[in-house]
């Protein structure tokens, strides 16, 4: 290495240096406000080892009016986290199912940034492979949405068209029987045009791809714990399967050889 | 039933008392409703699976292929000897226990009634084992062996086959690549031109072709590979939404129905214990069935290869009788009927049946249309043309033997 290379080496590797300093400073900061926030909770009891308690404490430190276990604020505008029950709403959002439906499209961005990276020969990434998963469960979750708002569309569809075709003083007859079988013929109608429909086919097209693909993904898991294992794999089985497969097409022919030959023979 | 809008000696009753009738209008019918389910839930209670069988006539296996097996059936009357015999061919989206469903309602009895020698195929149950059978197994060599055993136990004359749903796809192949086994041919409900006519379609039908022709050819292959096959418990649930509202409510309303009557109930048990079994599809098979047939279209183009040949259905030279359903939504009208455009209209003939794609085989009605109507066609003139000897394939002697 001559002098130039060596300086240019010098200064490269005192910038990478300086970067690593000002990220550990700028964890050490954060990690301190964090500790005086704690501190001001009333700190000193159980929340240091007690993430359940820590949590509680956030919350009174931050809402100190407001009383996790009754019903109402996050509860009636947010369904999902449902911060009644602390406890629940604590791992909820521990629990990417939970809140990864709300930036879908960001979160997909991130993963496949993950998953499409390049390729380090002596590096293990198994990172790529879990943005990979996550972004299927990804896809399939937005896609069983999609289709359940389809079908939600098409059981709005016939209740509409129930409403149309039979009247009050049809359904205050007091005649049931009659009522049901109009509903299910309203309901059959609905959902067979549904069926038919650009936007049922395009959403049934997506969840069974997305499904597939989970389906795939957990062949391919199964495959690695198969050779953690010292088992033989799927694939490996599939091999071995196409190769008797194979074999025995070819003993077919041949024996429908040998029966020509021997027919030619006589 | 509306409540009367006035009392007997003429004046109008008062909201309430409308109300009131009409809620006893309500109680009774659902009184009456439920009283129905307690009756065939009790039903239900007292039964077991083994009181419900199916597929009842006696046969013996003949031969065996692989877990291909053929069965005969033993005769119930002298055997009329002008008739070839016939070769019954069912797909793997079902089970070939659909044509002996019960005994009075069995076209294999129908036909034995009628003094018709019945053999029957029997696919067995593929495993993952089988994932690379494809057509060239299938129709070339288990099919083509099957036919060889009972041209062969014939006195080395054709013989009749009579194809079903996808096994109806498989004798039109076979009946075209290999015409000199067959003395006639019989499909029923059975797919030729994939796409059909499907600017016609009506409300429910074709929903098969268009959710198959939506996907791209890759997302048939992931699905195959993936899985290995095609599972039948997977076709089972694809046909069941085809019927959306009938699968939500036969297992309420359709059992309250019934009444607890037992032969209603008993059909309709028969009925599920044939759906519940439904074979998995080899992944080759059901790859090239629905990417090459149901996608691409290939039999109706002379493009569907088998064996390194084209299969071409203008060589198919026996009587052909095609039997359709005409409320089928699995295989619409117009997929069936395409087979008339490559045969001489000599040879040609069609029964349409008035209802739907099971009832072509097991409905009361089916017994006289469906199996009348094939065994008078079998005792037909053409039909009994079996006197020359069948040439042999070259390449035929060891085929089928294990």
């Amino acid at each position: 290495m001559d002098k130039k290379q060596q300086e240019g080496f010098d200064a490269l590797t005192d910038l990478w240096q300086q970067g690593q300093e000002a990220f550990l400073r700028a964890q050490s900061e954060i990690a301190e406000q964090f500790n005086r926030s704690l501190k001001d909770m009333g700190g000193g009891h159980s929340s240091r080892n007690d993430p359940m308690a820590a949590w509680n404490d956030l919350i009174k430190a931050w809402t100190p009016f407001w009383n996790p276990a009754s019903s109402g604020g996050f509860a009636t505008t947010t369904p999902d986290f449902d911060f009644r029950y602390g406890q629940n709403g604590f791992f909820e959002l521990l629990d990417p199912q939970k809140w990864t439906r709300y930036a879908p499209e960001q979160l997909r961005l991130m993963l496949e940034k993950i998953a499409k990276g390049p390729q380090f020969a002596d590096l293990v990434m198994p990172q790529q492979g879990a943005a990979e998963a996550w972004r299927e469960t990804l896809d399939y979750q937005q896609a069983a949405s999609e289709m359940s708002q389809v079908m939600q569309n098409a059981w709005v569809q016939a209740y509409r068209s129930f409403t149309e075709n039979y009247s009050l003083e049809d359904l205050q007859s007091g005649n049931v029987d009659e009522a049901l079988q109009g509903w299910l013929k309203s309901a059959n109608e609905a959902l067979l045009e549904t069926q038919g429909s650009d936007e049922f086919l395009e959403a049934q097209k997506q969840m069974i791809r997305a499904s597939t693909e989970i389906r795939a993904r957990q062949k391919d898991m199964a495959e690695s714990w198969s050779e953690a294992w010292q088992m033989p794999t799927r694939t490996e089985v599939d091999d071995l399967t196409l190769m008797v497969y194979q074999l025995r097409r070819e003993l077919r022919e041949v024996k429908r050889e040998l029966a020509n030959l021997k027919g030619n023979a006589k | 039933m509306m409540p009367p809008s006035r009392t007997p000696n003429g004046g109008r009753f008062n909201e309430v008392d409308t109300a009131l009738e009409a809620w006893s209008i309500a109680m009774r019918q659902l009184f009456e409703t439920g009283k129905k389910a307690v009756r065939s839930g009790g039903f239900l209670a007292e039964i077991s699976n083994e009181d419900v069988q199916i597929a009842e006539a006696e046969y013996e296996t003949v031969f065996e292929v692989d877990k291909v097996r053929l069965f005969h059936y033993l005769p119930t009357e002298k055997t009329n000897s002008k008739i070839p015999p016939v070769v019954i061919c069912y797909g793997l989206f079902g089970r070939q226990t659909m044509i002996d469903l019960q005994e009075d309602r069995s076209l294999v009895r129908n036909l034995l009634a009628a003094g018709i020698d019945v053999y029957v195929v029997d696919w067995g149950n593929p495993t993952r084992a089988d994932q690379f059978l494809n057509f060239d197994d299938y129709v070339d060599y288990y099919l083509g062996s099957c036919m060889e055993h009972v041209v062969a136990a014939n006195g080395g004359k054709p013989v009749n086959m009579f194809g079903i749903c996808e096994g109806g796809t498989f004798a039109v192949m076979l009946a075209a690549m290999r015409p000199e086994m067959f003395a006639g041919l019989a499909i029923a409900i059975t797919p030729v031109d994939f796409h059909g006519d499907s600017e016609n379609f009506w409300l429910g039908e074709g929903f098969l072709n268009s959710w198959i022709n939506n996907l791209d050819e890759n997302d048939i292959d992931l699905l195959v590979e993936t899985y290995g096959m095609l599972p039948g418990a997977m076709t089972g649930a694809i046909f069941a939404a085809l019927t959306p509202i009938n699968s939500m409510t036969k297992y309420n309303l359709g059992i309250a129905n019934l009444d607890g009557d037992k032969d209603a109930m008993l059909n309709f048990l028969r009925m599920e214990k044939w759906i519940a079994d439904r074979p998995d599809h080899p992944a080759e098979l059901a790859r090239q069935w629905l990417n090459g047939l149901y996608r691409e279209n290939k039999l109706v183009k002379g493009e569907f290869v088998i064996s390194g040949k084209p299969v071409n259905l203008k060589k198919i030279s026996c009587p052909v009788l095609n039997i359709y359903a005409l409320q089928d939504h699995i295989i619409p009208i117009s997929c069936s009927k395409a087979l008339g455009d490559f045969l001489k209209p000599s040879q040609y003939e069609e029964i349409g049946f008035p209802g739907g794609h099971v009832g072509v085989f097991v409905s009361r009605k089916a017994q006289g249309v469906v199996a009348g109507g094939l065994i008078e066609w079998l005792q037909k003139d053409h039909a009994k043309t079996g006197t020359k000897s069948t040439p042999k394939r070259k390449s035929s002697k060891t085929n089928g033997k294990k």
